[in-house]
């Protein structure tokens, strides 16, 4: 066996090196940051409801990472790294890899910035909470992202605005169980969002699969 | 053994690309593969190499690592060239680097920078860095199956010394029983020890008699002509491969037609600098 789990991993190396020469992928963590900013460089309020804002920003900043990551190669190229890799599946499980440490990245922004600000306490149920509400969004985001891009979504003009309408309509569904759960769990003091994390991760790898699968029948 | 079963492709708006392929792929045989512009040809190289599903039909026994070499690839602009090949050979499971890459560079007398961008290369350049990607697969090893190279128009851009120099390796490809399937309009891979060569046509396979071997089969020409090489290209009779070095014109064609071409080249107020056989 020359190692599958070896060659996704070389697989997620490629993706990493890719990206950083591409300075696209910079923009939606900045963008995020951003608003992280202006929510907390003021007078934020005690948490967890500061973080009801930013869970809602990280859910299209996730989506445009994730639309970013899947589109990086040209499909002739992909062509050659698909071979190398040793197939699609291996490709597909490095890109929302890709996509989902990103997720984390921005969900440790999101987290440790008004710890870091520091106006108020932050006990550690409070943290988990925030961490665990933003993993949901950004989790979701992610599917979102992974289903309007290739091999999904060809043209790469029709990814962003798919996903920025996927994301608008979404977003303000209070009850939709990712994104709303999350937000309302931190806005009106609910438990920890595990539930909805879940459901967001499940919803990456299930856009992940059927990205592989729509691929497969190409 | 790779073994295509009666493989298909359809495309939406183009109607079936591939009408039921049959061809076996064994180690130590090298296959060429040729045919007229939109045959299928690198369809169905594709499908062999697995980056693409056929419709109907299967491809069995495909070896866990391939090379592939499409044909002209936009590559990644930022990455450099050292970075592309060792993170394909990476892909690829070699453990010992891209050693094997960077060994075929040198042996196609690759003249760029190593160190920077692919974007900066000049095409016959990226066509060396492209091969070497895909032949560097064979640094995967170890007890697993020979790894399969699959190369689509690999001579195109290549200067002579380059295109002999591919030949070479290709040759030892074959020589050290690993599968190859190639497609080329240049004769090239015809010429390789044991090739077999099959014309693509209506999408499916017809396997073409042995091409005459051997170096007395072939002549190279170098003229120095007025005027651009392209104008001067069309208006010649069709030779299998041409590079441009210097302002000479090199051509490779067919012995059986030598006269012919240098008949028409002198018609055209060329000048022949050399003829000889094809090296």
């Amino acid at each position: 066996m020359s190692g599958p789990l070896r060659r996704t991993g070389a697989a997620v190396g490629y993706l990493l090196a890719l990206l950083v020469g591409e300075q696209r992928v910079l923009l939606p963590p900045v963008a995020f940051l951003a608003v992280l900013g202006v929510l907390f460089g003021g007078d934020p309020g005690p948490p967890p409801t500061p973080w009801a804002a930013s869970a809602l920003a990280i859910y299209p900043a996730a989506a445009w990472v994730a639309l970013v990551v899947a589109n990086v190669e040209d499909p002739v190229q992909r062509a050659v790294t698909v071979t190398a890799a040793g197939g699609r599946g291996i490709v597909a499980t490095a890109t929302v890899l890709v996509a989902l440490a990103a997720d984390l990245l921005m969900v440790a922004m999101a987290v440790l910035l008004p710890l870091v600000v520091g106006r108020y306490a932050y006990p550690p149920a409070t943290v988990a909470m925030g961490a665990v509400a933003h993993l949901a969004c950004a989790s979701a985001g992610t599917a979102v992202g992974l289903l309007c891009a290739r091999p999904l979504v060809r043209r790469v003009g029709w990814s962003f605005c798919l996903a920025a309408t996927v994301v608008v309509v979404t977003a303000v569904q209070p009850w939709l169980p990712p994104v709303g759960a999350a937000v309302r769990a931190l806005s009106s003091g609910g438990a920890i969002p595990v539930g909805p994390a879940l459901v967001g991760l499940a919803a990456a790898g299930a856009a992940a699969l059927l990205s592989w699968w729509v691929d497969t029948r190409r | 053994m790779v073994r295509l079963a009666g493989v298909r492709k359809r495309y939406r708006g183009r109607g079936e690309v591939l009408a039921g392929i049959d061809l076996q792929i064994v180690p130590g045989v090298p296959v060429g593969l040729v045919g007229g512009n939109g045959a299928g040809k690198s369809t169905l190289l594709r499908i062999a190499a697995g980056c693409a599903s056929p419709s109907a039909g299967r491809v069995d026994g495909r070896p866990a690592v391939v090379g592939y070499l499409p044909q002209s690839m936009p590559p990644p602009a930022r990455m450099t060239v050292l970075a592309y090949l060792r993170h394909h050979a990476a892909m690829h499971g070699t453990g010992a680097g891209p050693a094997a890459a960077t060994a075929v560079l040198d042996d196609l007398d690759f003249t760029g920078d190593r160190a920077g961008p692919l974007a900066a290369l000049s095409t016959g350049n990226l066509q060396k860095v492209g091969l070497a990607q895909a032949l560097g697969c064979a640094g995967a090893g170890g007890s697993q199956d020979p790894p399969l190279l699959v190369l689509d128009e690999p001579w195109t851009a290549l200067d002579a010394g380059a295109a002999v120099a591919l030949e070479r390796r290709l040759a030892g490809w074959v020589a050290a029983g690993r599968p190859l399937l190639v497609a080329d309009h240049t004769g090239r891979a015809g010429q390789l020890p044991g090739a077999r060569t099959h014309r693509l046509a209506d999408g499916v396979l017809v396997e073409q008699p042995a091409a005459p071997r051997g170096p007395e089969a072939w002549a190279t020409v170098v003229l120095r002509c007025p005027g651009p090489a392209a104008r001067t290209l069309a208006a010649l009779p069709p030779v299998a491969c041409s590079w441009d070095e210097d302002g000479l014109l090199g051509l490779r064609v067919a012995a059986a037609h030598g006269d012919a071409l240098l008949a028409a080249a002198l018609a055209m107020g060329c000048s022949v600098v050399s003829v000889g056989k094809a090296g």
